[in-house]
């Protein structure tokens, strides 16, 4: 290969990558949501490729936690965990994009192994090569961090894997929740957690939630809203619609703020300023909450 | 040959015991070896006075002790070959004396069976304490398991950084629930103490106490091969030394037949290989030293002293208690009084209970509750997708139910102490048994105007969720007791629950009741945001 043809060559790809790197940063400025509607696997895929592919957020050889609500040993059609196929389609995507491993990974309030089970993520996830579906319930595997904005929370003990794994992709189920309204990203952070109770006890539960979401940020949250359990939630059993969406963004709170407005929770809707940890969130600068000033990708499958 | 069957049945009796969890095939008997036994079996039925199904199992050894003679405790009881592998660690140098009170002592286990079987006919179950298959579960339950999760646990710490450091990420994450048992410690020392006993004479246990074995040697002089020592035999007397049960006779050319176990000791360090155990058919029983060295008189005592055990075990106020008992018992428990009497005390579902909350009972029920299984909902729940106890357990006690039925199967019900509610005595806010519920037999009402946590008893199965997690200290708020329970001998739990107005399916309206009038404080009905649910600004 002589000068001119390296050049040439090299030209080539240079501009190929700032082509390719344009048209993500344009999808990356675009919009703030994407909302697709459709059955969860083929939604969850539409959603990854109208944010710009999960390349933009997965590099090869990373290491990613995924981290699904499966707290509770229900199937999929109560709505209290994380549908299965929204995370084997991300965690697919992880492989393809050239992640080193995928750690899917909870702090479940039932018995651990039977919240594998019964959620169906852990048999969705067989045969998948370097994915793990784990339900971490021993103080050993989590860590004690400082958390330096927090206004309640000083200090929190984060599952290790999270703090040393390079891309965190939130998968939250749209859920409510008999103490924080509705339970969706932020309130869904308390799953990567040792200490729980104390959020209960001794802290207001909506400050120490955004406290948490200032050191625990995920990359991308996708919201899986193909079902949402509008009463007795979290752990049901209780009302579960169908909205069939897949909600994907950046922001957390933006992501749930627009989780609010898929259903009416106990038969009333809301607005996510009603939220009150979300609220607080947003003004503590961690994301935008009106959904109307938002730029929203809408699409169908 | 011999050593291999006994490793092969070990072997088996293990994998059984940890196939015993959730998860179990329902095709496979994990409880076999107890459904095997036929003592166990024999005392449950004289103490329930009724047909148990899986009892029928029994026959089979019975069947073989019969045609081939006492086998089972030479080949295939578990203990046995605990026995006999604790004398070759331990004792396999040591010269053993003859007991002068051998004689006397190997009555021992004939009373045990005489007194076993004579209080079963008084309705006491007392079998498990003596017989070796329930003694070794035990032993596998409360102090094995524990302990081998623990070193597990200890070797994937240990290995840990290195799991860590090559991205082994099973291995990395690896960490087995530690089981714990209230009585851990004294079954251990139970075992140990038999394990023991064989400093002074090989198989102590089984030559002298275990009435299981007393009961096979009753019927194994009827079997098929019998040690027949032939003209060759120059009385050296080696037989009669090397003979782990002592069943050679003063005459080395005669056998006690009651006490051989067939393990053919005596045949391979004979000299001259005088002594065969070839199959032969015998018009007599075998004449010699066929029948157990048991006198009338002795047989006489024996009877009326077990009754009298039983008699004065049951007439304490345990008995007229039961009725109020406060036990929890497993789900799917027959009625208590029946209960006990067919519970052996196996620790089977004790084992296999997914959540570890069936734990084995002191002395909460009497003597005659010793050891038998009641859940202790503080610790852990009664987990909804699980069943396995009744499918464990050898001789139904706790009955083998769907889940739907076992759901179905109350247990108790949860009753707020208001005066320790954080909710009721505090104000403040706390909804952990409301969230963990599976039932939604929890609800919140205002009442005295602040949301209140209260229980709908027709909803509640008292699995117990609501207790575990309760989160105050010491005794939880919420406690779930018997009342309401659901005992069935036979039928459907389904058809019960449902002839009691009972109703264990999730039911989406009835949050939306409590919703209606929530808000923490009523002062702030007059403000819209008072209709609100909870979280909702």
């Amino acid at each position: 290969m002589n000068r001119r043809e390296f050049l040439k060559v090299a030209g080539t790809g240079l501009a190929m990558g700032l082509i390719g790197q344009s048209s993500i940063l344009k999808a990356q400025e675009k919009y703030d949501l994407v909302v697709i509607s459709g059955e969860p696997a083929a939604a969850t895929q539409k959603a990854l490729e109208v944010m710009g592919g999960i390349s933009r957020f997965v590099k090869k050889g990373q290491r990613v936690v995924l981290k699904p609500n499966m707290s509770f040993s229900r199937p999929p059609e109560f709505g209290c965990n994380t549908h299965p196929q929204v995370v084997v389609t991300v965690a697919r995507a992880c492989l393809e994009a050239g992640a080193a491993q995928v750690l899917v990974l909870d702090y479940p309030l039932g018995r651990g192994e039977l919240c594998l089970e019964k959620s169906g993520i852990r048999d969705a996830c067989k045969g998948l090569p370097n994915v793990r579906v784990l339900a971490l319930e021993e103080r050993k595997f989590f860590r004690e961090v400082k958390v330096p904005q927090g206004k309640v929370l000083n200090r929190v003990e984060i599952m290790k894997d999270v703090l040393e794994s390079q891309v965190l992709i939130n998968l939250p189920v749209t859920k409510s929740h008999s103490a924080t309204g509705i339970s969706m990203g932020i309130k869904g952070l308390m799953g990567l957690i040792w200490d729980r109770k104390s959020f209960h006890f001794d802290y207001n539960i909506n400050q120490a939630l955004a406290d948490l979401a200032t050191v625990i940020r995920p990359q991308l949250t996708i919201l899986d809203a193909s079902r949402a359990l509008v009463t007795g939630g979290p752990g049901g059993p209780g009302e579960v619609l169908k909205p069939n969406l897949i909600i994907a963004g950046i922001d957390p709170v933006a992501v749930d703020a627009y989780g609010v407005s898929v259903a009416p929770w106990y038969g009333q809707k809301f607005k996510a300023r009603q939220v009150e940890h979300l609220l607080v969130a947003h003004q503590r600068g961690l994301g935008k909450i009106d959904i109307d000033q938002l730029k929203i990708f809408q699409g169908k499958v | 040959m011999r050593a291999f069957l006994q490793a092969l049945s070990l072997f088996l009796f293990t994998l059984l015991f940890i196939f015993a969890a959730y998860g179990l095939p329902e095709w496979l008997p994990a409880d076999l070896y107890l459904r095997l036994d036929p003592l166990l079996t024999l005392s449950a039925l004289l103490a329930k006075k009724e047909y148990i199904t899986r009892a029928l199992w029994s026959i089979i050894i019975v069947g073989a002790t019969i045609f081939i003679g006492r086998f089972f405790c030479g080949y295939v009881c578990p203990l046995g070959v605990t026995i006999d592998l604790g004398h070759f660690f331990f004792w396999r140098k040591i010269k053993f004396f003859h007991f002068a009170k051998d004689k006397v002592l190997r009555r021992l286990k004939f009373y045990l069976l005489l007194i076993t079987l004579s209080a079963a006919l008084g309705g006491l179950t007392i079998s498990a304490l003596f017989d070796p298959i329930p003694i070794l579960t035990r032993f596998y339950t409360f102090t094995l398991y524990p302990l081998v999760i623990t070193i597990f646990n200890l070797i994937l710490d240990i290995l840990r950084p290195l799991s860590t450091i090559f991205g082994w990420s099973t291995l990395q994450h690896s960490h087995y629930a530690q089981p714990v048992y209230y009585m851990s410690l004294i079954t251990f020392l139970i075992f140990g103490l038999i394990i023991f006993l064989n400093r002074y004479a090989p198989r102590f246990w089984c030559r002298y106490l275990c009435p299981l074995g007393a009961l096979l040697s009753l019927i194994s002089p009827l079997g098929l091969f019998k040690r027949r020592v032939n003209q060759n035999c120059t009385s050296c007397l080696k037989c009669q030394k090397s003979c782990p049960m002592g069943a050679v006779a003063a005459d080395p050319r005669q056998t006690h037949l009651s006490e051989c176990i067939q393990c053919r000791t005596c045949a391979q360090v004979c000299p001259e290989k005088a002594i065969s155990f070839l199959p032969k058919l015998s018009s007599s029983i075998a004449g010699e030293h066929a029948s157990p060295d048991l006198s009338r008189r002795e047989f006489l005592y024996g009877v009326p002293f077990g009754l009298v055990i039983a008699s004065l075990t049951d007439r304490t106020p345990y008995t007229p208690l039961q009725g109020k008992s406060w036990l929890i018992r497993p789900p799917g428990a027959i009625p208590e009084d029946e209960f006990l009497k067919t519970c052996i005390r196996c620790g089977e579902c004790m084992k296999s209970c997914v959540t570890n909350t069936i734990q084995p009972s002191l002395w909460e029920s009497g003597l005659a509750g010793l050891w038998t299984p009641k859940l202790d909902l503080r610790f852990a729940a009664c987990e909804q997708n699980c069943h396995v106890c009744g499918q464990v357990c050898p001789t139904q006690a706790i009955r083998a139910l769907s889940l739907e039925e076992k759901n179905h199967a109350k247990i108790g019900t949860a009753v707020l102490r208001r005066e320790m509610c954080l909710v009721w005595a505090e104000n403040k806010i706390c909804l952990i048994c409301d969230e963990i519920c599976p039932y939604n037999a929890i609800v919140f009402r205002t009442i005295e105007g602040f949301r209140r946590p209260v229980v709908i008893p027709s909803k509640c199965n008292g699995c117990g969720w609501c207790e575990q997690k309760c989160p105050i200290q010491g005794e939880a708020a919420i406690v779930v007791v018997p009342m309401g329970e659901i005992r069935l001998k036979d039928g459907s739990y389904i058809k019960e629950a449902k002839r009691r107005q009972l109703e264990f399916r999730p039911d989406p309206g009835d949050d939306k009741y409590i919703l209606e009038q929530s808000g923490l404080e009523a002062e702030k009905e007059s403000s819209p945001a008072a209709t609100k649910p909870k979280g909702f600004l």
